[in-house]
């Protein structure tokens, strides 16, 4: 039969429909291969069968290409195997071994294969939709005809970050499309119980774009619902949220039917089941013929059976992958007793200019723009007449366009859309006001820009930057424009940490950071951004990540700081010196990787070490540093090393609670004497 | 070569299940995707269907308790 025969009533060519038909048949033999592992005891990990939706990839399949992205779910096997992941790669990541996809490394609720366009699965509901709008955006900007499909559930519709992600990919009009799989239930709770809503598609109209409600169980209309929204996004006529009506068959997480669905109920969905309905009514409508479906069938079935052997014949993942791609370079990864050796900037010896922080920061901006194309800017506030709240951007929209991206108030959505970006190469640099405001995209930034390369086995990764600001010790800004969570942020391997504390620094760090490998996150104290200047190396100046610097020579203690606390550590020297105390400041600059080398050198040369930071004492890493600084040098300390931060309390309004809370001159130079006496 | 039927673990909290009946007798022949045991886990009674065709081997009894993985019988 002709690729252009349309059966009698049915508005789709023979061929296509065969080829569902063909799709929809893998992913059920891949189901069906993986409940029958787990309920053998062959297999054993966490399943979320997708049992009951299998027409919706398999009917979007004919309809894109490996250039178009996808990004799915946890519930996500029917969309990868449709998109192309290879079944061996697939089985074998299933099951934890080194021949998968990802090496072993993520699992089946991480997959990633960018060969096929599946460009990253989450395990947190709604989370993929801003990191799509990042690969929507990339395409867009690199004015390339993909898009990109992001699947999710009905359950994710309930959370902050589809809205976020919605919100975003309508104000910039993406090339992405949001597909809901309403299953009917958002893990074991039904619709009623969660949503007062009528129906989700309605939904895409209070941001600006449209929404379609097709049947997900109808490979026929599905697929021709699909591609009016395929070509439309393709066009470049903005997002399309689709709502695709299905039932989920199975168990939230488990194997076997589900349990939520009455009995009669359940053999209702059965029979309204996509796979044996097609089968069906290729049969009905003589498309096919019994022999051609079970030639079809036996060949998904015997596909199926060749990747979980090769699956089973691959080792499981061992120990010598677990310090692998935390980072793209290894030695990044801090170890027990490892002194690892970076040399520091060359002395610069060309033209410099006098600036304060905020212009050098803006000096490197403009720098990174001019040397990489696939450089760009976002955040809130950064347009004009703005220019970014800290004037980082003045004038830089007027003149950069659309590489410099002023962004709704939506910390997941710009954080997301940056991580995307960055998944294909992009060097986004994101800026997030204020470090307290990590707290509300800490999943896009935690679960996602840190973990995708690990998650991913290196298949991808995210060299992407942020920028951010930490208020403290200024008075007034209150507890939650106050406070420094550099800590909580170097709890989530994969991050890179740098905190400047003079204008060249922040310069020739944020450089290095966006044109690094990983995730990188800048930290600038607002303290500084005005405050100090001082002459600035111009054009391409960088300084290596994990270099720490003595900005002050000293022989009886070494005072080991970063950020706005370098000042002070600098102004309690000079008071101790009085005393006839010699202190030696040495400035971290980086934080992750941590400069363990130039620490041990110094406290070498001193004999004692008091670590000090603005960010709470108590868990902070003051403490670490100080216990490894006591554990590798215990016999030649002439005093332990301690740490000295703020108070265990929220940063307070009032100016003097806030400055007796935070170290200062006098207080680091009394913790000195008791440290020498 | 023959399958072999271990206690699943059919959900994350999974630790050990009953095998509370034999749906098959010893050594007679099951069918791919037949139901051949009842589990009781704490969640709910399920009937567990045959991974492969062949001849079932009952390796333990019903009725008892086991961890996962445990096995407790084939098809060859």
């Amino acid at each position: 039969m002709g690729a252009d025969v349309m059966p009698k009533d049915l508005d789709i060519d023979s061929a296509t429909l065969k080829e569902i038909y063909r799709q929809m048949s893998r992913i059920h033999e891949v189901d069906k291969a993986i409940q029958a592992g787990l309920s053998s005891g062959k297999f054993q990990f966490t399943y979320w069968p997708m049992t009951g939706q299998e027409a919706i990839p398999a009917s979007i399949a004919p309809l894109i290409t490996s250039d178009d992205y996808m990004v799915t779910i946890y519930r996500g096997i029917h969309d990868q195997v449709a998109k192309g992941v290879p079944l061996k790669g697939l089985f074998a990541e299933a099951l934890g071994r080194e021949n998968g996809v990802n090496k072993g490394k993520g699992g089946s609720p991480h997959i990633s294969d960018p060969a096929s366009g599946s460009m990253l699965t989450t395990a947190i509901v709604g989370a993929g939709t801003p990191i799509a709008n990042g690969l929507a955006l990339a395409s867009k900007m690199r004015g390339s005809k993909a898009v990109t499909i992001v699947n999710f559930g009905d359950g994710a519709t309930s959370i902050g970050a589809v809205h976020e992600a919605m919100n975003l990919a309508g104000v910039w009009k993406l090339p992405v499309i949001f597909l809901c799989q309403n299953n009917q239930m958002g893990e074991y709770t039904t619709i009623p119980e969660y949503t007062a809503s009528k129906d989700f598609a309605s939904r895409a109209a209070g941001y600006g774009f449209k929404g379609v409600k097709l049947d997900g169980n109808d490979p026929v209309a599905f697929h021709n619902g699909m591609k009016s929204v395929i070509d439309e996004v393709r066009a470049g006529n903005g997002p399309i949220f689709v709502e695709a009506v299905t039932m989920r068959l199975g168990l939230h997480a488990g194997v076997g039917f589900t349990n939520h669905l009455s009995k009669e109920d359940l053999a209702a969905a059965k029979a309204a089941w996509p796979v044996p309905c097609t089968r069906a009514l290729l049969l009905e409508r003589g498309i096919c013929t019994e022999e051609e479906l079970a030639a079809i069938d036996s060949a998904a079935k015997t596909e199926v059976q060749e990747a979980v052997a090769f699956a089973l014949e691959s080792a499981i993942t061992g120990t010598d992958e677990m310090l692998l791609d935390v980072y793209g370079d290894p030695r990044v990864v801090p170890k027990r007793g490892q002194r690892e050796k970076r040399a520091a900037e060359a002395p610069h010896t060309g033209e410099t200019r006098e600036m304060a922080m905020f212009e050098a920061v803006q000096d490197a901006q403009e720098l990174a723009l001019r040397l990489d194309d696939q450089v760009f800017f976002l955040g809130e506030d950064i347009g004009e007449p703005a220019g970014g709240v800290f004037k980082c951007f003045k004038g830089m929209q007027t003149k950069w366009g659309e590489r410099i991206r002023p962004t709704p108030i939506a910390e997941q959505a710009i954080i997301g859309a940056a991580t995307g970006a960055a998944l294909v190469g992009m060097r986004p640099v994101a800026e997030i006001m204020f470090c307290d405001f990590v707290g509300v995209c800490l999943d896009q930034i935690m679960n996602h820009a840190a973990k995708q390369r690990y998650m991913s086995g290196g298949a991808t990764t995210v060299p992407m930057t942020i920028r951010t600001i930490a208020g403290g010790d200024i008075g007034g800004f209150g507890e939650q424009h106050s406070q420094s969570t550099e800590a909580t942020l170097l709890h989530y391997p994969g991050l890179k940490i740098v905190y400047p504390s003079t204008p060249t620094e922040a310069k020739g760090l944020l450089l290095s950071c966006i044109f690094d490998e990983d995730p990188c996150i800048q930290f600038e104290s607002m303290m500084l951004t005005y405050a100090t200047r001082e002459e600035v190396p111009l054009g391409d100046y960088r300084i290596p990540l994990g270099v720490a610097k003595v900005k002050r020579e000293g022989s009886d203690v070494s005072l080991i700081t970063y950020g706005w606390q370098v000042m002070h550590c600098l102004a309690a020297a000079e008071e101790l010196a009085k005393e006839g105390i010699s202190a030696e400041v040495l400035d971290l600059r980086t934080l992750m990787p941590l400069d363990y080398d130039r620490i041990l050198t110094s406290v070498e040369k001193t004999g004692r070490a008091l670590v000090v930071h603005a960010a709470t004492e108590f868990c902070g890493l003051g403490a670490e540093i100080a216990s490894t600084i006591n554990e590798a040098m215990f016999h030649k300390l002439k005093a332990p090393a301690s740490r000295f931060g703020a108070a265990y309390a929220p940063i307070a309004y009032s100016k003097t609670i806030e400055t007796a809370q935070i170290p200062h001159a006098g207080s680091i130079a009394a913790r000195v004497r008791e440290l020498v006496k | 070569m023959p399958t072999q039927l271990t206690i699943p673990k059919l959900q994350m909290s999974t630790t050990e299940g009953t095998l509370a009946e034999w749906l098959v007798d010893d050594g007679e022949e099951v069918e791919e995707g037949q139901p051949i045991y009842c589990l009781e886990t704490d969640k709910s009674v399920q009937e567990i269907e045959a991974p492969a065709s062949g001849r079932l081997t009952q390796k333990v009894p019903a009725g008892e308790t086991y961890p996962v993985g445990t096995e407790i019988g084939e098809i060859a």
